[in-house]
């Protein structure tokens, strides 16, 4: 009986050992790299961090496919250093740019994929400045669609990945119409008011700017950190 | 050697019992025939289908029906009407699934809708049978397309002939999912009878109008407002999701009948509709849901809980610290302070009042704490700032200071020293002219139910939670205890919805303008308001809000208006923090407008207003948009 009992648990050990063993798949040694460039002007394009583009990567040979997404970062800059060697259908989606369409791609060693898009909308001559105890931005913004502008916003947050998605505290002006690239736009926080913001600390501003179109995402200027 | 034997004989009874097992009927289980030929068995099978219903009663939470993540995550708690006592509140795809459970109660009533006609039962009970399988279905497809927009319609039983492809039905668009589920309400209506005659909670009538009502008012807040929150991608241009906005009209008028039908049979009216005062209108409504069954002309529609161990954790999860009688895991439901400042005052009537605690110009914006330059108001208790506040309000939550149970609610959030040095959230205890004070109002931790972070165990935002409460028994120890009825339906959601769909298509015909004037400030005239506001969308939101508040609907008012993406963006939540303050002699109440301890900021992302469509690897549909 002793015996069954201890040959049973050897056998299950021998078991779990053997399922131990390392599977014979390549580990994902594949990067995939590259940026969102406007082009027209063939600048990055700034992006959110959280809630922003999306990059869908499909890859081939499966039978059911499933979609896996990549972020980008907020300077437009995207890198996942993960990736498995093999064939992929790739598409940014909800992005702050005109929808491109899809690429298929091989992916090994370093792939570099950039993306040449039309931005829904361009944030120019950025402007952000303390004076008078208020925190004052001013831009013109250059649309390249007839769509309208929702809102134009300015935020803030500690840290530089500041966004519309990831603030302490933001000013957001409903438009609900064209915007003439002339115009000059203000937003102006009075830090007086805003129990939020702590003087003495410094802060990260980021303009922004939604078009009023399906799933769009804001544009940016580029963050401007000022201590208050 | 005996065991050898013992086993050889085991391996014969075994083998022998495999020989006919597929044609042996069970003696302790009864199978189909025998089911559906007696009419008991069917009420039996019944009884089943009801329990399946996605009734979204106290034990629905983050997880589900019956969920049991265990963190007591209510729907509530993703909205401004409160927070929980221990974590902050996020919805993810996993969230308020139910896909095979649906599927599964559907083929289940497609079982019966089969054989009804072969049944041996009167005519009359027939039709009843035909109107409680079309109710179930309008229901399950309800809480279906509410979830995910257009699914696929299975409305007869299918059968599997050995290729699973041929099981496999597309969805439909949106519009003809809540179509369907309308028409099964219509069926329903036509079938069912008024009241049952031996009183049981089943399915009547105006049940299957109050869910036609609530489903319609559902589709036509869609299309009227779907695209404050326009969606890309395959699901949006098959119309799998979202209605035109043309249909919203059709969709507020359906609701309007559905409405009128129950509002012109006179079978409900309000619960103790003329209250003396505002006092005795708290007192009305809080009984209201601690005894539905007393409320028989408000209450349309019950879900009982009769076993203890069956029943919910209401009683337990919910009691204030004070009254917690010995559970570890009491006050997880906390009322915010942006619910509170909805509710009217009596001195000004028509509009949300927000709770004033000093004179100073950004009062209501300022959460930055404790000034010591601030000219708070001072008030002798810590209830009397909310003099005046609707009676709902007293109804609903405990305030601080007032009595539940037979207990004072200590709810404090620190004292002011009579050197102007404030104590809050922390500290030791301070004597000060022969008398101690404690930060959090008493002693030691039973002793007060607030702010102290421990274990979850204390509110968090200055309020207690005491709607559906039973106000007499001693909390039971132990899980699923609770036992005080759920009311699904009530006359109250029904008055609601009708000026609702009136105000926002600005319906004519029937004196409808005028009617709904009525309806609304028929609910307030309840809540002991005595001047009438006019009827307008503002007006109607607030007063769902108040009125209905916790009964999970302002999460789903926020989806269908499509209102929560905007509303819930990086918001924050907050508290009232009363505290003594020992500047004056005798010390009186001060209050704080202050953030929530540990609370974050909660975002609600337009992917959220469909769930993702489980399995479309294997059943072939197409998934919601940004999943």
């Amino acid at each position: 009986m002793k015996n069954i009992i201890i040959s049973s648990i050897l056998f299950f050990m021998l078991l779990t050992i053997k399922s131990c063993s390392l599977d014979n798949y390549e580990k994902p040694n594949a990067i995939l790299f590259g940026s969102f460039i406007d082009q027209e002007t063939g600048e990055l394009i700034e992006q959110d961090i959280i809630n922003g583009t999306k990059i869908t990567v499909i890859e081939h040979g499966f039978e059911t496919p499933q979609e896996q997404y990549l972020v980008v970062k907020n300077d437009g800059t995207y890198r996942n250093t993960m990736m498995f060697p093999n064939t992929y259908t790739i598409q940014p989606k909800r992005g702050n740019f005109v929808q491109i369409d899809p690429v298929d791609l091989v992916i090994k060693n370093e792939t570099k994929l950039d993306f040449l898009v039309l931005p829904f909308l361009r944030i120019k001559n950025p402007q952000i400045y303390k004076s008078a105890n208020k925190i004052k931005a001013t831009f013109n913004i250059e649309q390249t669609s007839i769509d309208k502008v929702q809102k134009i916003g300015l935020y803030v947050d500690p840290e530089p990945s500041v966004g519309e998605y990831k603030r302490v505290f933001a000013k957001e002006i409903p438009i609900g119409m064209q915007v003439d690239s002339s115009e000059l736009l203000t937003i102006e926080i009075d830090l007086n008011t805003v129990s939020e913001l702590k003087s003495g600390k410094s802060y990260y501003f980021r303009i922004g700017a939604l078009l009023n179109v399906p799933e769009a995402k804001s544009n940016y200027a580029k963050a401007v950190k000022i201590q208050i | 050697m005996k065991r050898i034997q013992l086993s050889i004989i085991l391996l014969m009874i075994i083998f022998t019992g495999c020989e006919n097992i597929l044609d042996l009927r069970p003696k302790d289980k009864l199978d189909g025939i025998a089911m559906f030929s007696d009419p008991e068995g069917v009420k039996l099978y019944m009884a089943n289908l009801y329990s399946q219903l996605p009734i979204e009663d106290f034990n629905y939470r983050r997880d589900g029906f019956n969920g049991w993540i265990g963190e007591n995550m209510y729907l509530s708690m993703f909205t401004e009407e409160a927070t929980h006592s221990e974590y902050s509140a996020f919805l993810d795809p996993n969230n308020l699934l139910w896909w095979e459970d649906g599927y599964s109660l559907i083929r289940d009533v497609n079982l019966l809708d089969n054989v009804i006609p072969t049944l041996n039962v009167s005519d009359q009970q027939r039709n009843s049978m035909i109107g409680e399988v079309a109710f179930i279905k309008a229901y399950a497809y309800y809480y279906l397309v509410k979830l995910y927009g257009g699914v696929p319609i299975i409305d007869e039983l299918q059968e599997y002939t050995g290729d699973a492809d041929d099981l496999k039905v597309p969805r439909s668009t949106e519009k003809d999912t809540w179509d369907y589920v309308l028409r099964q309400c219509d069926i329903a209506a036509r079938n069912l009878p008024s009241v049952w005659a031996g009183g049981e909670r089943r399915a009547t009538k105006w049940v299957a109008y109050a869910l036609k009502s609530r489903a319609a008012l559902h589709a036509a807040s869609i299309a009227k407002y779907g695209e404050r929150a326009a969606m890309s991608g395959e699901a949006v241009t098959k119309l799998l999701v979202g209605i035109d906005k043309s249909y919203a009209d059709y969709y507020y008028e359906e609701t309007i009948k559905a409405c009128r039908a129950i509002m012109d049979s006179s079978s409900f009216t309000l619960y103790k509709e003329n209250p003396a005062n505002a006092n005795e209108a708290a007192e009305n409504y809080r009984k209201l849901f601690e005894f539905p069954q007393n409320a028989t002309d408000e209450v349309i529609f019950i879900k009982g809980y009769t076993l203890p161990g069956s029943g919910h954790d209401n009683e337990t999860t919910f009691n204030p610290a004070q009254t917690a009688n010995g559970w570890p895991h009491p006050g997880r439901m906390c009322p915010n302070l942006e619910l509170i400042d909805q509710y009217e005052s009596y001195t000004y009537p028509g509009s949300s009042a927000p709770i004033q605690t000093s004179t100073a110009p950004n009062d209501l914006t300022d959460y930055s704490g404790f000034n010591v330059n601030k000219a708070y108001h001072r008030y002798d208790n810590p209830y009397e700032i909310f003099k005046n506040k609707d009676a709902r309000l007293w109804g609903t939550v405990i305030l601080p200071g007032t009595q539940w149970k037979g207990v004072d609610i200590i709810i404090q959030a620190g004292l002011i020293k009579p050197d102007g040095t404030a104590q809050i959230l922390t500290g030791d205890p301070f004597t000060y002219n022969g008398k101690t004070y404690y930060t959090y109002g008493a002693a030691n931790n039973t002793g007060y139910s607030g702010f102290n972070l421990e274990r979850g165990n204390y509110t968090r935002t200055g309020f207690g939670f005491k709607k559906f409460l039973d106000s007499a028994t001693p909390v039971v120890y132990g899980y699923r205890q609770g036992l005080v009825d759920y009311i699904d339906f009530r006359f109250a959601e029904i008055l609601l919805n009708y000026a609702e769909a009136v105000v926002e298509s600005n319906y004519m015909k029937d004196d409808a303008q005028n009617q709904a004037y009525i309806a609304l400030n028929r609910i307030r005239h309840r809540a002991a308001h005595t001047v009438n506001i006019p009827l307008t969308i503002q007006n109607v939101q607030r007063e769902r809000l108040v009125e209905l508040a916790f009964e999970n609907k302002r999460f789903w008012d926020l989806i269908r208006r499509r209102e929560f993406h905007t509303l819930f963006h990086s918001k924050k939540r907050h508290a009232l923090q009363p505290i003594l303050d020992l500047r004056v002699t005798p010390a009186k109440y001060i209050f704080v407008r202050s953030e929530i301890q540990n609370s974050w900021p909660a975002t609600f992302y337009e992917q959220q207003y469909y769930r993702p469509i489980p399995g479309i690897g294997s059943n072939d549909l197409i998934q919601n948009p940004q999943y």
